[in-house]
């Protein structure tokens, strides 16, 4: 349990109070922005950044402070299931999650019942959000189709003027080529990304997991590849013809979310190559979880590498539907190669695709269960076990969550996001105590979606408070002066 | 009336489950004790009152999900034999249709007091959801592409009943048809494998989908073949087991017609002769003659079709003998 004396400053301060001060001295920084990492301290006073100093000298290699100092960071993609589906979570308590996760800024995704489609849905979960009272910023992506059906435009310009952050049928493919056409010029005129979820609705029909040697070993329905790179190639080439009759200050912006195959940043990266505007992301479980977890193996992606599938590796029952997500967990080969991309600059963002559900929803059947990781709580572990396992650098990975989520977005919106730690800012902080790990439980997570098949499993680092707008977001309790 | 030879040699038979879910997780040892069991057993169906009092007392209940003849009633047999109290519920004729899930259904049995729970269900791994709740030992009787368990050991045991000197080493084996959709291939592949045969998986590129890959990463002393090359599959074969063929599969695209596929994988006796000549036919049932097999070979002497469905009661009988009968060092000590 972390002691309050590990952190100066912190007298009389409780969850959701201005953070009056707090004095973070030789703690591991890393700025984003500058790509500087090493040992500084950092001063919050009334709820803005007061003072940075970096200490001089050179760090010896391996040196690692037990506390670790971030700026705040943002989630593209999160699901909080409000209005429609407050069992599996609500907007309170995804916000509450998402700051114990260290995130002081989430997208939501519009896959909600009725979905985000129009102003009055959007405003409706902006107020839910302002009434939470969490300091952590919301923003919101309307459809991109009308009722998410697939059919015709949603309110794009109704959605954009109340402030949405881009369009996305998350959950689907937009799967009708000509509406995605249309959907990219129109978005594009409104200076707004289109999110899309790439999968091709016929080659992955009834699929269960990734379609490899696992699949077959489990007799389960086989996600290929080929569903999300036939997907891809789709939307890039519609791009590109959007781009090149797109008018002056309407260019398009594409962003592909969760992809999850090595061939999928092949794509990408040829056609970052050639100058599309395209970004994309990946999550957390993708880059350090793989298809054997659905077999009951429980190695990380990396250690798993080697042998991608070992009987003797399985030390947990075959079929847990907390390893059942969209799209599924691959091989250890994809996600080194998610991580690679990430190295590469291919990959802009990290996202957690945070999906949680009810027990009920999980508790059936493996090909029943709903798709879905509650994964914004977890993200950073596993991102700091990447790190440690030397397949990710701090600064890498950090400017996953802070800068590329910020370029991802646009201009439009980057206004009020965090500005790293310029003095005199409001402070967006998450301190994270590496000296100890902490175990996932379904008491400890705050989300109410408990399907993680991390239950259970120790990660390294731990967030004791999360700074959002000079507000505390998130105290570890044993800080939490209340 | 365990006390069988075959039961009391001098190294204790090998039982390490509690639950029978997948036979991919079985030792060769344990695959020994089960048909040593089974031995016993078939002695027991050859008396002419085949009924013994060991399972006295337990309660079977068996819940099928899918529809099914000889699955079903083979369970139902064996438990009868052993004098077991058995409880059948067809999932379209219980709260099932109603919208129970499979997790309080489960919970329900047990609360009326089912020992085991047999069950066969639609969906891949469902017997593991069931394991994680039931207090009592479940046994798979089918789970939708992934396994069938008591198949694979009854087909093991006719194997090893009919082929010359009861064992399977280098012996070349063929399944033949519908891999992809197939539990029963997929136990057959362990179980087989592990007793060290030499096995051939053969039909429509389309219905093999991921078993080429999964004979690449099996370990050097498991003998997987993997062709759509029926004759190269046949050619000295030693066994051939083929698979029912399902409707479907022409809807969803995978194959042109029924015609064609009788045409080109059908296991004919014109094609048999490839094999060799003492080669046998197997098939788990339930066969579309004229589809996947030609009506004079599944009828021909080579054909161990109603023997399979003989072996199966016994293979049923030893197996909820192992798991609810006490442990099988105990079995000279069983009641006779």
């Amino acid at each position: 349990m972390p002691r309050r004396s590990a952190v100066g400053g912190l007298d009389d301060q409780r969850a959701g109070e201005r953070c009056q001060r707090l004095e973070l001295e030789r703690a591991w920084l890393v700025d984003p922005w500058t790509g500087r990492e090493g040992v500084g301290s950092l001063l919050v006073e009334d709820g803005r950044i007061a003072d940075l100093r970096w200490a001089g000298g050179r760090v010896a290699p391996g040196t690692r402070p037990e506390l670790l100092v971030l700026p705040g960071l943002t989630d593209l993609h999160a699901h909080f299931r409000e209005p429609g589906d407050e069992d599996a979570e609500t907007i309170a308590t995804g916000l509450a999650a998402a700051a114990h996760g260290g995130f002081t800024r989430v997208c939501l995704m519009p896959n909600t019942t009725p979905p985000v489609d129009g102003p009055g849905v959007l405003r409706q979960v902006l107020a839910a959000a302002a009434a939470s009272g969490s300091p952590v910023r919301v923003d919101v992506y309307g459809t991109t189709s009308a009722g998410r059906g697939g059919l015709g435009l949603s309110a794009m310009g109704e959605l954009a003027d109340a402030g949405a952050a881009g369009f996305s049928d998350d959950g689907s493919p937009v799967a009708d080529a000509a509406l995605f056409r249309n959907a990219l010029a129109y978005a594009g005129a409104l200076d707004r990304v289109v999110v899309e979820h790439a999968q091709d609705p016929l080659l992955t029909a009834g699929a269960e997991m990734h379609e490899g040697l696992v699949a077959t070993i489990l007799g389960l329905r086989g996600w290929p590849r080929a569903g999300e790179e036939a997907a891809v190639a789709r939307a890039l080439a519609i791009l590109d013809e959007v781009c090149r009759a797109a008018p002056t200050g309407a260019r398009p912006r594409l962003h592909l979310t969760h992809l999850s195959t090595a061939g999928s940043l092949d794509l990408i990266r040829r056609a970052k190559s050639t100058g599309l505007p395209v970004t994309c992301d990946v999550t957390p479980h993708h880059l350090a979880l793989h298809d054997g977890w659905v077999a009951g193996d429980r190695r990380w992606a990396w250690d798993a590498a080697a042998a991608p599938w070992a009987g003797s590796a399985v030390e947990a029952a075959p079929y847990d539907t907390a390893t059942r997500v969209n799209p599924p967990l691959r091989t250890p080969a994809d996600a080194a190669a998610l991580a690679a991309g990430l190295r590469d600059g291919t990959v802009d963002a990290i996202a957690t695709d945070h999906a949680p559900h009810t027990a009920v929803a999980k508790a059936v059947e493996y090909g029943e269960a709903a798709n879905g990781i509650s994964g914004i709580e977890t993200g950073l572990g596993l991102l700091l076990a990447a790190v440690d396992a030397g397949v990710l650098d701090l600064p890498t990975a950090t400017r996953a969550l802070t800068v590329g989520p910020e370029r991802v977005l646009g201009s439009a919106l980057g206004a009020g996001g965090p500005a790293g730690f310029e003095i005199g800012a409001p402070a967006d902080v998450v301190l994270v105590d590496r000296s100890e790990g902490w175990m996932v439980s379904a008491e400890g997570l705050l989300s109410k979606g408990k399907n993680s098949p991390l239950l259970g499993r120790e990660l390294g680092g731990r967030v004791l408070l999360t700074v959002a707008g000079g507000r505390f977001a998130y105290l570890d309790p044993g800080l939490d002066a209340g | 009336m365990i006390a069988e030879p075959a039961v009391t040699t001098s190294t204790p038979p090998a039982w390490r489950h509690r639950h029978l879910l997948d036979v991919a997780d079985l030792g060769l040892d344990e695959l020994e004790t089960v048909m040593r069991t089974t031995d016993a057993m078939a002695t027991v169906l050859a008396r002419p009152i085949p009924k013994v009092p060991t399972l006295r007392g337990v309660s079977v209940t068996s819940i099928f999900y899918e529809a099914s003849t000889r699955t079903r009633v083979s369970f139902e047999v064996a438990a009868k034999n052993l004098s077991a109290d058995i409880v059948n519920i067809a999932a379209s004729s219980s709260s099932v249709a109603k919208g129970e899930s499979l997790v309080d259904t489960v919970r329900t049995i047990e609360a009326l007091g089912a020992d085991v729970l047999v069950i066969r269900h639609a969906r891949s791994g469902a017997p593991y959801l069931a394991a994680s709740i039931f207090g009592g030992h479940v046994v798979n009787a089918g789970d939708g592409w992934h396994a069938h368990p008591t198949q694979a050991l009854l087909d093991l045991y006719t194997l090893r009943e009919r082929l010359p000197g009861a064992d399977l080493h280098g012996r070349k084996i063929v399944i033949l048809g519908d891999i992809l959709h197939s539990r029963v291939a997929r136990s057959n592949l362990w179980t087989l494998t592990a007793t060290g045969a030499d096995l051939w998986l053969c039909g429509p590129a389309t219905l093999l989908r991921g078993f080429e890959a999964l004979a690449r990463a099996l370990p050097g002393d498991r003998r997987l073949t993997v062709t759509t090359d029926l004759r190269a599959a046949l050619r000295d074969a030693d066994a051939v087991m083929t698979l029912r063929l399902q409707q479907e599969r022409m809807a969803a695209g995978l194959l042109p017609s029924l015609r064609e596929y009788a045409a080109r994988y059908q296991l004919t006796a014109e094609r048999l002769r490839a094999a060799r000549p003492e080669a046998l036919v197997l098939h788990p049932g339930p066969m579309n003659e004229g589809v996947e097999i030609a009506p004079d070979v599944a009828t021909s002497g080579r054909s161990v079709i109603t023997e399979q469905v003989a072996n199966g009661v016994a293979v049923r009988m030893a197996l909820l003998y192992l798991l609810a009968g006490g442990r099988p060092a105990e079995s000279a000590d069983a009641p006779a």
